[in-house]
């Protein structure tokens, strides 16, 4: 670069030289050149090509650069910060539950640990390049030279700069002459050219910066602080739907809620239950004894009874009614208090009328919750029907049994 | 140089009959040798015959651990002839200049498909006569024990087995031999006929070794456990062939070289390609054994998690994490300078380190169907690979003797030679 | 007025030049200083700017009413959105291979179509990055995918396939754009050198960012350039893979199984490729580039969507045997659902545009004819967004509980959406015509015979292709 001591351009006329610039018209020709060059002990040189010459790194004694480490280091800054970051964020932060996996799950992270180090790496290579080229350099004395443009297009060109230590006007120029180069030329430095940055320009990047800053700076100042504004509704009739919430005003009616009771005296279709026998398992007040009349204890009732105890019942009281179904086995093993279901083997239970047990399933009893939102009336009776006949799998008299099933039990 | 050049006047006094101007190339390198690779015949054939006879012994006592100790080798020497065959057959069908110069000891090693069909019969001849000690699919009862196993026993099957080996075998051994054969006709020819015909047949050829390769390894290593399943087992296994081929053909030249032969042919820009493919696979099964193993552990279904419980447990969970860091994260780290991979040296070693891991993915692989505890590391392990890798190593050299090591007939041979890395 | 065909078409016409080089240069950058192009472009642009239309005012009418508006509904509740970022994101892969992996291969031939390619992934995935951003319902509240520290103390769930797409896509976009960016620098210095008007020169000379062609500053590029060569190579594996993870990851039958990652890979390649050639051909008529981009490049195209399809078949292959291996009956019913269900017409669809139709590539006079090209392209291209139907819809319309089952029926809002999306990519790709260097002018001369020095011993051997044929 020209070394620049004034502010102000002087004479392009009085410029010194800056270097001596020799034009090929092949890559041979440019190598050979330059092995030359780098023979003769020069440092303060450079060949210009259009494309990547194959050999010219040799050719001029051009050491690898030490990119690819800089990359590498990058690399290992992703991958770390990956990791810390889904461990912190996933695991120590904020830990939630999801899927059963572990808070810190190494398997799922992979990915983005892949993707960081990758991301790290690449804009390392890239920036770092650009950084270690000395790119953007806007001005160069070999921006004067005519001819210099052809080299982005087909020509290749050598320049050795006066600020070489070897650099002898005579001798320098004398060897380039010796590579027959298609045109040899001086170089003088720059003088039409300021090296500052134009004032308009440090103005507006001033500019820009301060309004892209804007933005940041409302976003603090709204988390900072508390208005007493409306929220604004881009989407209005998503945020006011025209409905009403449950717990929300309607001023509709006079008491103001959204929530309303049945009108006096009315009743749902379907929601009349008035028969005890069928809905809450009570005869004259007491437990009932038998079933209801809708209700006919059939094989097939038996087998409705059995198909919903395992859905709804087993979880807890177990397949065997014996209170170890895998939820008790889950809770069990995580302790905090847990409660063994009810054996309904036992004899109490054994014991109470059919209307009691029906209860119990609609009702729910200490920490079982009711089942009669969930379950019909029908099917609840199916189910204490065959809670009879699992009771009675197990109290059975051989006495009870008819002469097949005992063959059976054989 | 002048250090080969010694050793080649030293072979040449020792066998003028051979060697002597026959085996030099017209670049003025030995190509051709037949004492080294006769020594090396007689004594890796004779350590080798030796280990397989005491392994066959030994399984004599323990049929059901000679068979599992056996399998590993049996698929870890496959794999490099597999991955060998692929190769070739690959840089016929992409047209590969770089790799010309190497291309004969991939189709030596690669023709070694036909002793391999010979040395499957351990493992073939037991399930065909019933015996189920290493799969369990012989014994058609076992089959009946579920309705999963009842389903997949039209597959899983002795007779369809038989055949399917019979394919196997019988593809493998054709191709390779054809794509040697054809080499060596071209040597003599000197014309492109061979390069045009082969690179015809590569496109279909590639798809027979891809479907072969995959149910290959459905058979021999999936199965094993037949409840349980993968799509991608096959692209798995390819995955280990071209990390074995890759490093075998490191080892093959390294020895060569040493020996003289291949000097001035082989370059360090040819090996920096080879440690280029090792790095790059290396990567590749990574990326496959993560795949397969992430997803399953995702979804956790227990259909499918049992494999990887099995090798997440007691003794084999110490292999599992082998496998991440001797199987990937080590390779990764040694061969991703470029200097190793121009490094003689350090790319012997990346390949015998590759060779080893690759034998202890077959065995982690193969193991823990019936040693659930932990790696019961037994002599008959020694003994089978030992044997295995003897006659394997035996019956390359004994076909690469006297004959040319380099494809010169190649027309492209010349940019081969020239060849320059970036 | 210059008309669509015509000797005064700016395009047209020999390359001014005296060396080969020079020619080269002028082929391509012609093209960017032509002042005006002719009418065929701007009809070009006209219609992709009308699709462009047509998509932003079908997503603003989403973003407004609400997702309804397209025709998810349990249970196909991912329907086109999904199809369409995973078909997009697929077209962007080609691009990459073609700079990334191609030239760790050392495939010289590339150098005609990478600039090209590239563009068109940075399109692609601008596409399909629409997608994810709109169909979340709420698309002005992204940043909760972002790990941004918040009142609520939220964090973005990152074991969640959904959210490894943001940081592969977000790093796959920025890569293509870093390695498209930085493989423009040379060109643009050379159209910088070439300007005539002072706006040219200035912007031009913005972007090239003072390139000079300094052999100590090729030295550096170079190595930059292959280590994102290298790095591309597996995060492009990486991206479609963790696309593929979406689906993988799950416990539905016919989405979790092994084979996605690798298969989604070649099933992108596959298709980018075929986007690719589709482009090549109209583009290399009427751009005068067909000196550049010649019958071999699109054969060679050609040759790795053949290969890439066999890949693609061989993994159909996979699932289905190995569904039937499993014995898991909800497996075999997926693919018997796919054969034979209610999207038979989709799925034959498919197997008719990706297995059966590409093997006309086997034989060379297919591979090298322009028209054929372009109409497997096309063809595949169709295949390609059937199978990301196929694979979403059918899984999905038929679960595991029947009582879920229905059938998805897209609104006319999705259609106008997949359409309007051609618009974005066709209004960008058209603009990158005009006014980029359409073709990488410095890699295609390192990549000519002149540009090797005559090294003494080396010959004259050259970068010779093997007999053409076959």
């Amino acid at each position: 670069m020209s070394e620049m001591h004034h502010k102000k351009p002087e004479s392009q006329e009085d410029a010194p030289l800056f270097g001596l610039l020799a034009e090929y018209n092949t890559p041979s020709e440019l190598i050979l050149a330059s092995q030359k060059v780098r023979d003769a002990g020069f440092t303060r040189w450079d060949t210009f090509t259009p494309f990547p010459v194959h050999g010219i790194d040799r050719a001029m004694g051009i050491k690898m650069t030490r990119l690819p480490w800089l990359v590498l280091g990058a690399a290992l800054a992703g991958l770390s910060l990956a990791i810390w970051l889904q461990w912190w964020t996933n695991a120590v932060d904020y830990p939630w539950i999801i899927s059963g996996k572990p808070f810190w799950s190494l398997p799922a992270n992979v990915p983005i640990m892949f993707e960081l180090t990758v991301l790290f790496a690449g804009i390392t290579a890239m920036v770092g390049m650009l950084v270690m080229n000395g790119l953007p350099e806007p001005a160069h004395p070999l921006d004067l030279k005519r001819r210099f443009a052809r080299a982005t297009d087909d020509k290749f060109f050598l320049l050795v700069e006066t600020r070489d230590p070897r650099f002898d006007e005579v001798l320098t120029r004398s060897l380039l002459e010796k590579s027959h180069p298609a045109a040899l030329e001086d170089v003088p430095e720059d003088r039409t050219t300021s090296a500052q940055i134009p004032t308009g320009l440090i103005y507006g990047l001033i500019v820009l910066t301060a309004i892209a800053v804007v933005p940041f700076a409302l976003f603090a100042k709204a988390r900072t602080t508390k208005s007493r504004n409306t929220r604004i509704h881009a989407i209005a009739d998503m945020d006011s739907q025209p409905k009403f919430k449950t717990q929300r005003e309607n001023l509709i009616f006079a008491d103001g809620r959204s929530m309303r009771d049945p009108v006096a005296g009315t009743v749902a279709q379907g929601q009349l239950r008035d028969d005890d026998a069928l809905y809450l398992g009570k005869v004259n007040g007491a437990w009932a004894r038998t079933f209801p009349s809708q209700v006919t204890p059939t094989a097939e009732l038996m087998d409705r009874g059995e198909q919903r105890f395992g859905i709804y019942c087993a979880p807890c009281h177990g397949q065997s009614g014996e209170g170890d179904g895998m939820v008790h086995l889950r809770a069990s093993k995580l302790g905090q208090g847990w409660v063994q279901p009810s054996n309904i083997h036992q004899q109490y239970i054994r014991e109470q009328p059919v209307g009691q047990l029906f209860n119990t399933i609609t009702h729910g009893i200490r920490s079982m919750p009711a089942y009669g939102p969930q379950i019909s009336a029908e099917d609840r009776w199916a189910i204490v029907l065959y809670l009879r006949a699992l009771e009675k799998s197990r109290a059975a008299n051989l006495g009870e049994l008819t002469a097949e099933q005992r063959q059976n039990l054989k | 140089m002048a250090d080969s050049n010694s050793r080649d006047k030293k072979s040449k006094s020792q066998h003028p009959a051979k060697g002597s101007g026959h085996g030099t190339s017209s670049w003025g390198d030995v190509i051709r040798n037949s004492s080294d690779t006769h020594r090396l015949f007689v004594f890796a054939g004779g350590i080798g015959g030796v280990a397989l006879l005491l392994s066959v012994a030994l399984g004599m006592g323990d049929f059901k651990r000679f068979q599992y100790s056996y399998l590993v080798a049996f698929m870890w020497t496959l794999s490099i002839s597999l991955g060998g065959l692929w190769w070739v057959t690959l840089q016929h069908l992409v047209n590969a200049k770089w790799s010309i110069v190497v291309r004969r000891v991939g189709e030596l090693i690669a023709a070694n498909l036909g002793l391999l069909a010979i040395l499957s019969l351990p493992i073939v001849v037991p399930a065909v006569l019933g015996n189920s000690d290493l799969y369990v699919w012989v014994d058609s009862h076992r089959m009946q024990e579920n309705h999963v196993l009842h389903q997949k026993s039209a597959y899983l099957n002795v007779p369809f087995f038989a055949i399917r080996v019979v394919v196997y075998f019988g593809f493998w051994f054709l191709l390779s031999q054809h794509l040697l054969k054809s080499s060596l006709k071209q040597d003599s020819e000197k014309a492109d006929t061979q390069t045009v015909r082969l690179r015809r047949l590569a496109g279909p050829a590639m798809m027979g070794v891809a479907l072969t390769l995959t149910f290959a390894a459905i058979d021999f290593l999936m199965s094993l456990n037949p409840m349980w399943f993968s799509t991608i087992f096959g692209v798995y296994y390819l995955a280990g062939c071209v990390l074995a081929i890759h490093a075998s053909l490191a080892l093959t030249l390294l020895w060569l070289q040493k020996r003289g032969v291949l000097v001035k042919t082989v370059s360090q820009e040819h090996f920096h390609d080879i440690g280029k493919m090792m790095f790059a696979f290396t990567i590749f099964w990574a990326y496959i054994a993560f795949s397969q193993f992430m997803l399953i552990w995702y979804a956790n279904i227990p259909e499918e998690t049992h494999w990887y419980l099995l090798r997440a447990e007691n003794g084999w969970l110490k292999v599992t994490w082998f496998q991440l860091i001797g199987h990937f994260i080590l390779p990764f780290a040694f061969l991703l300078s470029r200097h190793m991979k121009r490094s003689r040296t350090a790319l012997a070693l990346g390949a015998l380190w590759v060779l080893f891991v690759h034998y202890v993915d077959m065995y982690w692989l193969v193991m823990p169907t019936t040693f659930v505890e932990g790696p019961e590391v037994h002599i008959l392990d020694l003994t089978c690979w030992v044997g295995l890798t003897g006659v394997f190593v035996a019956a390359v050299a004994y076909r690469a003797r006297g004959l040319n090591l380099v494809a010169v007939g190649d027309p492209r041979l010349e940019t081969s030679l020239a060849f320059e890395n970036v | 007025m210059a008309t669509l065909w015509s000797e005064t078409n700016p395009y047209l016409g020999a390359p001014k030049g005296d060396t080969d080089f020079a020619r080269i240069t002028d082929n391509v950058a012609r093209v960017a200083e032509a002042a005006k192009p002719p009418m065929g472009w701007y009809i070009a642009f006209a219609i992709a700017l009308t699709m462009l239309t047509g998509f932003g005012a079908s997503l603003a009418w989403v973003s407004w009413t609400g997702i309804g508006a397209w025709g998810n509904m349990h249970p196909v509740a991912w329907g086109f959105p999904i199809v369409n970022f995973v078909f997009w994101v697929g077209i962007g892969h080609a691009g990459t291979l073609i700079s990334a992996i191609l030239f760790l291969l050392r495939q010289t031939w590339r150098t005609a179509i990478n600039r090209f390619a590239e563009a068109m992934t940075i399109f692609a995935v601008i596409c399909a990055g629409v997608f994810p951003g709109v169909h979340i319902g709420r698309p002005w509240m992204p940043y909760y995918m972002f790990p941004i520290p918040n009142q609520m103390n939220m964090w973005p769930q990152f074991r969640s396939p959904l959210e490894w797409d943001i940081f592969a896509v977000g790093t796959y976009f920025t890569i293509s754009l870093l390695f498209w960016f930085m493989g423009m620098i040379p060109d643009f210095a050379t159209l910088r050198d070439r300007a005539t008007t002072t706006p040219r020169r200035l912007i031009y000379g913005i972007v090239a960012m003072g390139w000079r062609g300094s052999s100590r500053q090729w030295h550096r590029y170079e190595r930059a350039y292959l280590l994102l060569a290298a790095l591309a190579t597996p995060l492009v594996l990486s991206v479609h893979s963790v696309v593929s993870f979406d689906f993988a990851t799950s416990q539905a039958p016919g989405w979790h199984t092994t084979i996605f990652p690798p298969y989604f890979v070649a099933g992108a390649i596959f298709g980018g490729f075929a986007m690719v050639v589709t482009l090549a051909v109209p583009a290399r008529q009427f751009f005068g580039l067909k000196r550049l981009i010649e019958i071999r490049h699109l054969e060679l195209m050609n040759k790795v969507i053949l290969a890439t399809g066999m890949m693609v078949g061989y993994a159909y292959g996979m699932e289905f045997f190995i569904a039937w291996y499993s014995g898991n009956p909800y497996e075999v019913f997926v693919f018997v659902n796919r054969a034979f269900g209610p999207y038979a017409w989709a799925y034959w669809t498919m197997i008719a545009c990706n297995v059966l139709i590409p093997q006309l590539h086997w034989f060379q006079k297919v591979r090298t004819n322009v028209w054929c090209t372009l109409a497997i392209g096309v063809v595949i291209n169709v295949g390609m967004w059937f199978e990301r139907f196929v694979i979403i819809c059918t899984s999905m319309s038929r679960d595991f509980m029947p009582a879920n089952w229905g059938y998805f029926v897209p609104s006319t809002i999705d259609y106008l959406t997949l359409g309007g999306s051609f618009g974005l990519f066709f209004t960008l790709f058209l603009l990158f015509c005009r006014f980029l260097p359409m073709v990488a002018i410095a890699e295609v001369k390192g990549a000519h015979r002149d540009a090797h020095a005559n090294h003494g011993g080396h010959g004259g051997h050259d970068h010779s292709h093997a007999p053409e044929t076959a």
